[in-house]
């Protein structure tokens, strides 16, 4: 994997927290033990986090800690937190939803979590310039799989689009997929849309908190 | 429907299942996993499979064959958790093994204390012998040292590992009778808080906020953010200040 790795002294350096806290956070669920890479330096043992993630999540964290008890941010930011049960009337009233998913829903009213999730999902596609119809697929993938969204698999759906020029007849067909990043896709292929599954689950399960 | 209270004394032998309070004196066996509100051992115990209940208590010696979750966990004999142990408190002072993760909110021992995987807790305080073969996380971390205890890894916010000092006594039919200045040892690789007192440990790297080295210790490093004080007693190879 890619990613820039933070060793966890300049996290705390960088964020202020403390190392009471990082456990804290950590045995709460709020850090998934997967962020933990350990690795061997030249001044002995040392642990590494992807850096984007731990930043953006211990600001989440500490942005929202003064308003919410500990346990209530792991309902929040834990995937293994899905709230169950539960069915929503009115999807297009949450934020990450938005007016701009009215083409994508397919039901008057009881949306489930995961329906919600992939929603949300679409309607950031939709917000990101992708038309309705592509966006729809990323949102019926998405409802079907809904285990993967209770899992912290860092699993993102990725809308692509395969140009097809032969003969004189060129053809685009749209097509979702989910995938682990970073994503390859053969030369006649693009990837037009990628969203990171967590972060929506995310900001469904604000919003929802939000309007409870 | 009411659940059924059961009570072995002598030998005996349930199957699995939802009980109320659950009494093994004797020599007693479940076969599968329990569910009950209160388990009490005070014979010799063995549950096959996993064990759940408000309150667990054994003063003979068990075994559980599975995971076990409580909310209250006491145990003063032999007990062997095979699988992960999951309690709200966990007070021993016998011999008590746990094959891993353990997660509690308090632990007290004052016994030998084993761990297979991982233990997370909010207090961890031994005056006993622990070897944990994973981390150990949690908020307060309070050791006096007795025996020789090892863990991988310490992570927390306040840390002290304080020798057990003055006069220690032991009666042992292999070594007899033993009076002296025994202290006891903490070995780990890392250990990690804001606030680390350490007396007679052995680590690889020491990390931390405010970090004071006693005596005994052997730390091949230490990094600090603030302060660091060594004991002349002590040795420290590389200090740094991060």
């Amino acid at each position: 994997m890619g990613e820039e790795l933070l060793a966890k002294k300049e996290v705390l350096k960088l964020t202020g927290i403390s190392y009471g806290q990082l456990y804290r956070w950590k045995r709460k669920g709020l850090i998934p033990e997967a962020w933990f890479v350990r690795r061997a330096t030249v001044t002995g043992q040392e642990t590494f986090f992807p850096k984007d993630k731990i930043l953006a999540r211990i600001e989440q964290i500490q942005s929202m800690k003064e308003a919410r008890s500990l346990d209530e941010l792991v309902q929040i930011l834990s995937p293994e937190a899905a709230p169950d049960g539960g069915h929503w009337d009115d999807p297009l009233a949450l934020s990450p939803i938005g007016p701009q998913a009215k083409e994508l829903l397919w039901k008057q009213d009881k949306y489930d979590f995961a329906e919600l999730v992939a929603l949300a999902a679409g309607a950031e596609a939709v917000r990101g310039g992708v038309p309705a119809t592509a966006a729809q697929l990323l949102v019926q993938l998405v409802r079907t799989e809904e285990h993967i969204l209770k899992t912290p698999s860092g699993i993102s759906a990725v809308l692509g689009e395969k140009a097809i020029d032969r003969g004189g007849i060129s053809v685009r067909v749209p097509f979702a997929v989910l995938a682990q990043e970073p994503v390859r896709v053969d030369h006649e292929s693009r990837i037009v849309h990628t969203c990171d599954l967590e972060s929506i689950v995310e900001r469904v399960k604000l919003a929802l908190g939000e309007v409870a | 429907m009411e659940r059924r209270n059961v009570s072995i004394s002598g030998t005996g032998k349930i199957g699995g299942g939802e009980y109320g309070n659950v009494r093994i004196s004797g020599a007693g066996k479940v076969d599968g996993d329990l569910v009950a509100e209160e388990i009490r051992i005070s014979g010799s115990g063995k549950i096959l499979g996993s064990a759940k209940a408000k309150e667990i208590s054994v003063s003979g010696a068990a075994r559980f064959g599975g995971r076990v979750e409580g909310e209250v966990f006491q145990a003063s004999g032999a007990c062997v958790v095979e699988g992960e142990l999951q309690t709200g408190e966990l007070r021993c002072s016998g011999s008590q093994k746990v094959g891993g993760p353990l997660k509690a909110h308090y632990i007290r021992s004052s016994g030998t204390l084993s761990v297979g995987g991982n233990v997370d807790t909010d207090v961890f305080t031994s005056s006993g012998r622990f070897s944990i073969n994973g981390m150990l996380s949690a908020d307060r971390v309070e050791v006096r040292l007795v025996g020789n205890s090892t863990v991988k890894e310490i992570g927390g916010e306040h840390i002290e590992v304080r020798s057990g000092g003055g006069f220690n006594f032991q009666v042992s039919l292999s070594r007899g009778f033993r009076m002296g200045f025994a202290g006891g040892s903490l070995t780990a690789e890392v250990i990690e808080g804001d606030e680390v007192y350490l007396e007679e440990t052995q680590a690889d790297i020491v990390r931390g906020v405010n970090v004071k080295i006693g005596p005994g210790c052997k730390i091949k490093r230490v990094e600090y953010q603030n302060s660091l004080e060594v004991h002349s007693d002590a040795q420290v190879n590389e200090k740094s200040k991060v």
